[in-house]
């Protein structure tokens, strides 16, 4: 449950991601030392640590967007990965819609971009606008909506191109409590229809643990992943009940003494 | 333009009847000697009784202006583009055109006469010369100017280069280059008209040049009128072109 090595590693081999090694400096910076981790199919992991302790850049590594140092051995899907692959799909923090673009279109230009057949594109459109409930805002430019919608617009502009992996760093981290929660039970809801391997950073520990099989720990930097946490609660998660099972508080007491808050 | 007109209320009315007033009754009121300041009446009576060589003379300095303001936007484009995606280009033709850019353009029309003559091209190179930087600016600015968290997410999906400047940088780079368009467009008059001062066998700076050798100060004030006419039709074009290709909400 705690400790560096990962519990799941015999049979792992297969998962969706595996990190060995992972190390990343900037200049002078180390950020990442040592990262091993490996996270299954169809897993739903979050990553709690101190601000600045290099989550994001994991993220970017998988992503393909960012180096790591040499040495590290990265598989995806049980190949070697280098660069990006249209397996794997990010949302970031600050939504990515183009404000010249409106919702739909923005939506659909990912599967654009990779030469995905029009046809197909609107296919996958009218099925997933309905599932971020944006129906009536397709013809909206990204002005002309709200913080939450443009994140569920973020989440679409991702799922429209049907990766295998999702990442998504502090999806709803730009939004007021209220609405996060409300987006969390959607996309816990979403997340239960289809069934991708998700990586999730977030600062909130509440919500890693509502929504996560696993939640992983990292230290300050230069950041290892201190403990690897497995979340058993019953699923389907129903919000009330969930907050109501005494083990999310255990859970949460234990992530907050190791992430030193108190 | 229509907006324009049905904005306009009695204070606008008001404001330009007052100076339209001023002006028809400056040497009365002020004691400005009528061949320093033409009566409105006078002026509009030139206007009227030079219309066909007014007209003839503002389609020569429009086809110089048109011609050296299509040349500077394609010009600046390209220039600014080459800028942004060659390095080499910004170390060695960016500050050479900055430098060109301090240089009084005003002074360069003698020796643009001299290299191309009296005809077109001289003109052209003028209304060029005026127009081009700021499109440079325009162009490159907004290149610039696309936000790192979206070239980030193009990255992310994996887009061509071709894509990313069609679907990215030109859309981001659009507004200001509009407003670099926008400030070109006067400038390029401006450097018409400077070089049918210089020598020029017609246009409308010529007819101000000749209306002042011959003390026809009415007629200079119309030549005025019709190039800032002009000027203004031409502005309100491209304004109306930018609006097409961009919309300005955010
Ligand atoms: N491209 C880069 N060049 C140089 N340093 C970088 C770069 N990207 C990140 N860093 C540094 O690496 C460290 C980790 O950054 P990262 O964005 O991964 O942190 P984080 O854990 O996501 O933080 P937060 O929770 O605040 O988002 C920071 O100190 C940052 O300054
Ligand atoms: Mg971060």
């Amino acid at each position: 449950m705690t400790s560096q090595a990962d519990p799941a590693d015999a049979q792992a081999s297969a998962g969706a991601i595996s990190i060995r090694g992972l190390s990343k400096t900037f200049g002078a910076l180390k950020v990442l030392d040592d990262i091993n981790c490996t996270i299954g199919e169809a897993e739903f992991v979050s990553t709690l640590g101190p601000s600045g302790c290099g989550k994001s850049t994991i993220l970017r590594i998988i992503a393909g967007l960012v180096e790591p140092d040499a040495g590290a051995e990265l598989r995806l899907l049980g190949e070697p990965f280098g660069g990006q692959s249209d397996q794997v799909g990010v949302v970031f923090q600050t939504h990515n819609m183009l404000p010249w673009l409106t919702v739909e279109k923005n939506i659909r230009l990912n599967c654009e971009v990779r030469g995905v057949a029009r046809a197909e594109i609107t296919r996958r459109v009218e099925e997933i606008l309905p599932v971020l409930k944006l129906e009536g805002f397709r013809e909206k430019y990204p002005h002309q909506i709200s913080g939450g919608m443009k994140q569920r617009a973020a989440l679409g502009q991702t799922l429209i191109a049907q990766p295998k992996v999702l990442l998504l760093d502090e999806p709803f981290g730009a939004l007021d409590a209220l609405t996060r929660d409300q987006l969390n039970v959607e996309l816990l809801r979403l997340w239960q229809k289809i069934r991708k391997t998700v990586v999730l950073i977030t600062h909130s520990i509440s919500e890693a643990i509502f929504l996560s099989d696993r939640v992983l720990v990292m230290s300050d930097r230069p950041s290892r992943v201190v403990s690897d946490v497995r979340i058993d609660l019953p699923r389907p998660r129903d919000p009330k009940a969930t907050r109501e099972d005494p083990r999310f508080g255990q859970y949460v007491t234990q992530l907050s003494a190791l992430m030193g808050v108190h | 333009m229509s907006e324009l007109f049905s904005r306009l209320r009695l204070p606008e009315i008001l404001f330009f009847g007052l100076i339209a007033l001023c002006w028809e009754m400056a040497s009365e009121w002020f004691g400005i000697r009528p061949y320093l300041l033409p009566s409105l009446s006078s002026v509009l009576a030139a206007l009227w009784n030079n219309a066909g060589e007014l007209y003839r003379h503002s389609i020569v300095t429009l086809n110089e202006v048109v011609v050296g303001y299509l040349w500077a936007v394609a010009g600046g484009l390209a220039l600014g583009l080459a800028i942004h995606t060659v390095p080499l280009a910004r170390r060695t033709v960016y500050p050479l055109i900055v430098l060109f850019q301090g240089l009084p353009k005003v002074a360069l029309a003698p020796l643009m006469v001299i290299w191309f003559g009296y005809g077109l091209t001289s003109k052209v190179l003028m209304a060029f010369l005026f127009a081009f930087f700021p499109v440079v600016i325009g162009m490159l600015g907004g290149l610039e100017s696309v936000p790192s968290h979206l070239r980030e997410h193009f990255d992310a999906i994996g887009a061509s280069r071709w894509t990313r400047f069609w679907r990215l940088q030109m859309p981001a780079a659009l507004p200001s280059i509009v407003d670099a368009c926008k400030t070109a467009m006067p400038l390029a008059v401006i450097g018409a008209i400077v070089g049918e001062f210089v020598g020029a066998e017609g246009g409308l700076g010529y007819v101000i040049l000749s209306a002042n050798a011959s003390a026809r100060s009415d007629l200079l004030f119309a030549a005025l009128v019709v190039i800032s006419i002009l000027s203004t039709l031409l502005y309100l074009v491209v304004e109306l072109l930018g609006r097409k290709v961009w919309w300005r909400g955010v």
